[in-house]
């Protein structure tokens, strides 16, 4: 049943949950040394301030004890402060979800809108002219580095098109500082970062659409269909694509943390600020309550596309129902 | 290091912001960037260029109104000039928040709040500052002594404790009392004679008595005035921070100095050098700082004008003396330290590693503090003769293996340090090793993370050899490197050097307010420290701005980059918008 299903998941899920954010508190503490957070090297501070400054932030008490205090926390919603300045982390948190929901949600539709249509296009029209084409583009697009594209982009479409005095794209951020922040703005800005990130996906999933529409396609089934005097347009799209777009929903389920975390590279490239690029910085200053929170959140996104993605499974096909 | 108070980056946090700036992603990009760069639209720009011919904007009236936007690598982190401690916070405390005095850009203090430089007692240790008339808070309030006085209790009363000031210990130990006998006037009284007090502790930005003045020690810390000040007294006000994107500022009418010409400012925050770059080359920014890798590339695109002057930013490696350590049994006779630095030919870094926009340097002391000496007793040029000479002299003779070692055998052979993701100080690391092996030394370079080596310097002390960079304040005191005391644990003269004579004449120079007598000694300290080398400074950094075509009035300099800009008033825009 399918309730059932969902709440064994659901306790796995809490299981990863828990076991990410021990990890990765053990490997940030792990590696810290002696290094406080949130302390600018400061031949002025006297070693009794650097003792107070440490006890503040909990660090003078065992990790694992750190850990315990912070998940009481979380579980009644107190995200707790940064240690770097002292700012709530929910509110960051709050503050950047969004900007990079934004923009992986973008980069996910257009990969999938795309991506669709280009893997029927090849399957259909196999070993053609079209279909070469197809292929060298996907090789292409998996194999070209996203800061590379992204550098690539805003060479041409900022500063050469700037300098040229062609309408051009901006090179960074979220809106306009000044003047900005309308829909069209955000639009422009959003075109780019969500271009670099689909064309990785793009890439790799109209492939794998291809190749599961043309194994669908040769199904017992399939023939079953046109036998029975079906229009080719309702075998291929009723029964083909439904069929074929199972792995693919697989897919693009397990790319889900790839892009939360994966998306840092693109938001570092166009200074999208986004929550990858958040736990980025702080994880280097060691900002144990940010790059915690971030990672709960992040892995709750994870764990929730996953059931996401096994429920529509369940859905697109009734021969998978977990007893 | 407090001793440029708020105003210009403090020793390591400065290269913090150099790691930032120069990550290996960055450089991975920026070769990426750069070689496309070129590519794409070298030639074509040129000849571009070539045909548009000169431009010449002549806006002698300045005009009223318009925006600017900054950009800058790092994130605010508060806008409380007593909690802040790294450079992007107090250059957005600068704009906002003035202090007592303020600097120009060749180092000089002048009045800000305070109407002039204050009275000094004859015992050097009392300063009377009389403030200027009818000053404004942004909220109309008056600004008094009272509130200077309240700035300062925040890091040097007992009562205010639990404030997490970074300034305590330096403002504990050397402000006997602060008080206002009158609400135009502050005293200031210092426990000892310390020259470098004005400088180091009279620029922090005056903080609201009558918005924080209430509030208990430890909500000081948590204040949301520390993300969002309702009041400023600087030329401009607080609108909003959205965190990791942007600061926006609009103009404080009720500025001493009178309203600003633009009327809003932008603080924009960009990952890296090079985002920067291109967004100045767009026009997204007006105003940025220049890596010396962007500048070709910034300037060929002909949209700002650039400007570059020195700066008291540098590199340097420490030789480690402890004798219980290898480094000290290597480095212990003052040829072998002597030698190594002859060994190493800096010239040529200026165009390899700086690409064009460094200085060799000659002193310890910065060229640009008026207590450099050009010549000190033992000028170090590129010298491989002499440094195999004094090698050879000091009994490391040359093994078959091609290695020096010592009469008991032991080699010269070492590691040295520097922080991972910091491009130029590994080509440096690269360049040593390779000069360094052409006269029979051997060394490796190792790259650990900034936290460990900072730990390594301050702390353990495990290195042989480490290379970093920092940068000195507006005073020439170099105590925090060189002074005996500060090679106990905790302290940041990693090469644990102890000279009777350096730290004589490094007290005597701040013990004293007489500039000859302290030119003296820090001539007298430039001469020990280059005959003894513990820590050879190697180049002294450019500071390179630019700024769009539109802005005019900026006037960056050595002093007058981040913290204090005293001329940001006049800075206006030729389009008005």
């Amino acid at each position: 049943m399918l309730i059932k299903f969902v709440a064994r998941r659901l306790l796995a899920s809490v299981i990863v949950v828990l076991g990410v954010t021990a990890v990765t508190l053990t490997l940030m503490d792990r590696t810290r040394g002696a290094y406080v957070p949130g302390l600018d090297l400061n031949p002025a501070l006297r070693p009794e301030d650097i003792a107070r400054l440490r006890a503040d932030l909990g660090l003078d008490q065992p990790f694992y004890q750190w850990y315990l205090t912070w998940l009481w926390n979380v579980l009644h919603g107190d995200f707790g402060r940064s240690m770097i300045d002292g700012s709530s982390v929910l509110t960051h948190i709050l503050e950047r979800l969004p900007n990079t929901l934004e923009l992986t949600l973008t980069a996910v539709v257009i990969g999938i809108l795309l991506s669709v249509p280009l893997g029927v296009i090849g399957a259909l029209r196999r070993g053609s002219k079209t279909d070469h084409a197809l292929t060298v583009f996907s090789v292409a697009g998996f194999a070209v580095p996203q800061f590379w594209l992204g550098l690539m982009l805003i060479l041409v479409f900022s500063v050469t098109f700037e300098h040229y005095g062609w309408p051009w794209l901006p090179s960074g951020g979220v809106t306009s500082p000044f003047g900005g922040g309308d829909i069209g703005d955000r639009l422009l800005h959003l075109i780019m970062p969500a271009t670099v990130l689909s064309f990785f996906y793009l890439s790799l999933w109209s492939r794998f659409t291809r190749s599961s529409m043309l194994e669908v396609l040769s199904q017992d089934y399939i023939r079953t269909a046109r036998a029975k005097g079906m229009s080719e347009r309702r075998v291929v799209y009723l029964h083909g694509l439904r069929n074929a777009l199972i792995p693919l929903v697989t897919l693009v389920g397990l790319e889900l943390p790839g892009l939360v975390s994966g998306g840092l590279i693109v938001e570092v490239v166009f200074s999208w600020p986004g929550l990858g690029r958040l736990a980025f910085e702080r994880a280097l200053q060691y900002d144990y309550t940010t790059v915690m929170g971030v990672v709960f959140f992040v892995t709750l996104l994870v764990v929730a596309g996953n059931l996401l993605a096994d429920v529509l499974y369940a859905v697109l096909d009734p021969r998978i129902r977990y007893a | 290091m407090d001793r440029d108070g708020e105003a210009e980056d403090k020793g390591f946090e400065q290269f913090e912001r150099f790691l930032e700036d120069w990550s290996r992603r960055d450089f991975l990009r920026r070769m990426g960037g750069a070689a496309a760069w070129t590519a794409f639209s070298g030639g074509v720009l040129e000849f571009l260029d070539a045909c548009a011919g000169g431009t010449t904007t002549t806006s002698v009236t300045a005009k009223k109104g318009g925006h600017v936007v900054e950009g800058a690598f790092s994130d605010v982190r508060t806008f409380n000039s007593m909690l802040s401690s790294d450079t992007a916070s107090n250059q957005l405390i600068g704009l906002m928040f003035d202090g007592l005095l303020n600097s120009k850009k060749n180092g000089d203090l002048v009045g800000a709040l305070a109407q002039d430089l204050p009275k000094t007692s004859a015992d050097g240790l009392t300063y009377t500052f009389k403030l200027r008339p009818n000053l404004k808070w942004s909220d109309g309030q008056p600004l008094t002594a009272d509130d200077v006085i309240f700035t300062y209790q925040l890091a040097y009363d007992p009562k205010y404790a639990e404030v997490a000031s970074p300034r305590r210990g330096d403002l504990s130990k050397y402000i006997a009392s602060a008080t206002a006998p009158d609400p135009q006037t502050v005293v200031i009284t210092t426990t000892q004679v310390f020259a470098p007090f004005l400088v180091s502790h009279g620029q922090y930005g005056i903080l609201p008595k009558h918005v924080l003045g209430s509030l208990s020690a430890k909500d000081i810390n948590t204040a949301p005035f520390n993300s969002a000040p309702t009041v400023s007294n600087g030329a401009f006000k607080f609108v909003s921070w959205q965190s990791g994107q942007q600061v926006t500022l609009a103009r404080n009418d009720n500025y001493w100095a009178g309203p600003a010409l633009l009327d809003q400012y932008i603080y924009k925050v960009l990952p890296d050098s090079t985002t920067v770059a291109n967004q100045l080359k767009t026009g997204e920014i007006d105003i940025g700082p220049v890596d010396p890798s962007q500048y070709d590339s910034v300037k060929a695109s002909g949209n700002t004008n650039i400007i570059e002057f020195p700066v008291a930013i540098f590199d340097f490696y420490a030789y480690n003396l402890d004798p219980t350590k290898l480094g000290g049994k290597l480095f212990g006779q003052k040829e072998v330290r002597q030698a190594l630095v002859y060994a190493l030919d800096r010239q040529s870094w200026v165009q390899a590693i700086y690409f064009g926009h460094a200085s060799v340097a000659t002193s310890v002391e910065p060229p640009t503090s008026w207590a450099f000496k050009a010549k000190p007793q033992v000028v170090y040029t590129f010298d491989k003769t002499k440094a195999n000479s004094l090698l050879d002299a000091a009994g490391w003779a040359k093994g078959s293996d091609g290695i020096r070692a010592n009469k008991d055998g032991l080699k010269l052979q070492f590691e040295m340090h520097t922080n991972a993701g910091n491009k130029q100080r590994e080509s440096l690391l690269q360049v040593m090793q390779q000069s360094w092996k052409d006269i029979g030394v051997d060394a490796t370079p190792k790259l650990i993370q900034f936290p460990q080596l900072v730990t390594e310097i301050v702390s353990t002390r495990t290195f042989d050899l480490f290379l970093v960079g920092f940068s000195w304040g507006q005073d020439p005191d170099e105590a925090p490197l060189f002074h005996s005391r500060n090679a106990a644990p905790g302290g940041f003269n990693g090469a644990d050097f102890k000279n009777a004579d350096v730290d004589a004449a490094l007290d005597g120079a701040l013990a004293t307010l007489d500039k000859t007598k302290r030119k003296q000694l820090y001539y007298q300290f430039q001469d020990i420290m280059s005959d003894q080398v513990p820590a050879p400074i190697l180049m002294f950094n450019v500071g390179i701005w630019a700024t769009s075509k539109r802005v005019q009035g900026a006037d960056f300099g050595t002093y007058n980059q981040f913290g204090n800009r005293p001329w940001i008033q006049n800075v206006w825009v030729t389009d008005g918008k």
